[in-house]
């Protein structure tokens, strides 16, 4: 079953340019999706059709079989969404009250909101932190914070926009834990970075973007190796001929 | 940012974070009103309750003296005015400056209510997140059908969250204009326009990216606000303030 299915779709921003150019796409549920290209390939245009963030000019966006310009809340629901500066996506004054802000917003009662808040700090380990504040926390804590604001909206596909940005080793391995955990608990993955040094080893997919474009889209052995002619460097492991490792090994 | 904000909410245990945020605004007005006509007994007495608050929800004061030296500079100028306009019997006397004792006397009094008033919204800010307040807000605006109370408590909600924000910006931008010797060019408005142009593009791109973010996170003026429920503490919490304050109306 697709999850996501993108049919001919084209994007065009109010000062003419084109962002998106014909771009046919089919994800499966559940898959672990890497989609790379150098700055201003259309990445980060892509995903924010997927949410509705915005309309497409022309073409069809569908989540789970229903176009997302008929029900954008719906996308929203399903596909959430992390973006590269986690410092802009913290709305609350303190943890709880950051995380609780999704499910407020789709008006679910008090008790739904503390389960789900629960829940979710839980599942990213920062249920010790829900009345800290969250500009206290460090970097790797706050992508932690904004992957669980997205977790208590119940989502079934996560699209994380450059996660690793900034961080340190730590706070990548933090980062890249929680990402392979949402995966083992069945949500479609979909990673946006220029740097696939930290997660290609754990993506079954890989889609290269240049120009608003898909020009490469498959298993990532099979088409790492001339990727560095679109902008995108290869992970060192390819460049010596030896699997690519992951970061947590 | 967040040291340059001492003074936004810190959770806690104290009587003030536990008190219902309407109350807590009701003591606020109160406390405004009886500080304006209070006399010098009135104001000691508030002052004792405000002090005790303070050192009871552990307002950083000390840390926060820093943010409030702009305002001790305006009260300075409050109470220099007032010595010597005010006409009255001389106290001192320098050729021509003559500093007045209900100059002096009347310039205490503007300047203690002044504190007095701004200690306890401190007190209010520090024990209540920005959500309560707007739900507060929301809640004492719903009788008035004409005005729109929930959109008036999410503007609310968006300046406080978007004050730290531009309080960060204006000290990144700062510091990269002094990393650039900008002190040197002593002209002012030079310096305020090489200062103001790139924050406020830099305001507006942050602003965009929040709403981006709230957006995505599916953002309306129908969400759930926070449970307001007022507790017995809360109305004892009043009877006590209501007859504080009428003891130092009789006074």
């Amino acid at each position: 079953m697709y999850i996501i299915e993108i049919e001919n779709l084209r994007h065009r921003f109010s000062d003419g340019r084109l962002g998106l150019d014909r771009i046919n796409l089919k994800i499966r549920a559940g898959a672990f999706v890497v989609v790379a290209g150098s700055n201003g390939s259309g990445k980060t245009t892509l995903i924010r059709h997927l949410n509705g963030l915005l309309l497409p000019t022309d073409g069809c966006v569908k989540v789970a079989g229903v176009s997302v310009k008929k029900d954008l809340l719906r996308a929203r629901r399903l596909v959430g969404m992390m973006f590269q500066d986690a410092d802009s996506q913290i709305v609350g004054e303190t943890v709880y009250e950051d995380v609780a802000f999704g499910p407020e917003n789709l008006r679910l009662d008090h008790n739904q909101i503390r389960e789900r808040v629960v829940l979710a700090l839980d599942a990213v380990g920062l249920k010790d932190f829900a009345e800290q504040r969250p500009h206290l926390l460090s970097g790797g804590e706050k992508r932690r914070l904004a992957i669980a604001g997205i977790l208590a909206m119940e989502p079934k596909v996560i699209a994380f926009d450059e996660p690793f940005a900034s961080l340190d080793y730590p706070g990548v391995k933090q980062v890249l834990k929680q990402i392979l955990c949402l995966h083992q608990a069945g949500h479609t993955i979909l990673v946006i970075t220029h740097d696939l040094e930290k997660v290609l080893a754990h993506a079954d997919r890989l889609i290269i973007m240049q120009k608003g474009k898909i020009i490469r889209d498959g298993v990532p052995d099979a088409i790492v190796g001339d990727i560095e002619t679109f902008g995108v460097r290869a992970p060192c492991a390819s460049h010596l001929g030896m699997e690519v490792r992951s970061w947590l090994n | 940012m967040a040291e340059l904000t001492t003074f936004s909410f810190q959770p806690g245990t104290s009587l003030l974070h536990k008190l219902d945020v309407r109350f807590k605004l009701i003591f606020l007005i109160l406390i405004s009103l009886i500080s304006l006509g209070g006399g010098f007994q009135g104001l000691g007495i508030l002052t004792g309750l405000v002090t005790a608050l303070i050192i009871h929800s552990r307002l950083p004061l000390k840390s926060g003296f820093k943010e409030l030296r702009f305002f001790l500079v305006f009260l300075l100028l409050i109470l220099g005015a007032r010595m010597l306009t005010t006409p009255g019997a001389a106290l001192i006397e320098i050729k021509s400056i003559v500093i007045t004792r209900p100059g002096l006397m009347s310039g205490v009094l503007i300047c203690w209510r002044l504190v007095i008033i701004a200690l306890s919204g401190f007190l209010f800010v520090f024990t209540t997140p920005s959500s309560e307040i707007k739900a507060a807000v929301e809640w004492f605006l719903k009788p008035a059908a004409f005005i729109p109370g929930k959109r008036i408590a999410v503007m609310m909600g968006l300046i406080a969250r978007f004050v730290p924000v531009i309080l960060n910006q204006a000290k990144e931008t700062a510091e990269a204009q002094r990393a650039r010797c900008v002190e040197n060019r002593k002209n002012p408005l030079y310096r305020l326009i090489r200062l103001g142009i790139p924050l406020i593009r830099r305001l507006f791109e942050q602003a965009d990216k929040l709403i981006v973010a709230m957006e995505a996170r599916c953002y309306s003026e129908n969400r759930t606000d926070p449970a307001l429920s007022a507790t017995r503490i809360d109305w004892i919490a009043l009877l006590i303030f209501i007859l504080i304050c009428g003891w130092i109306l009789s006074n």
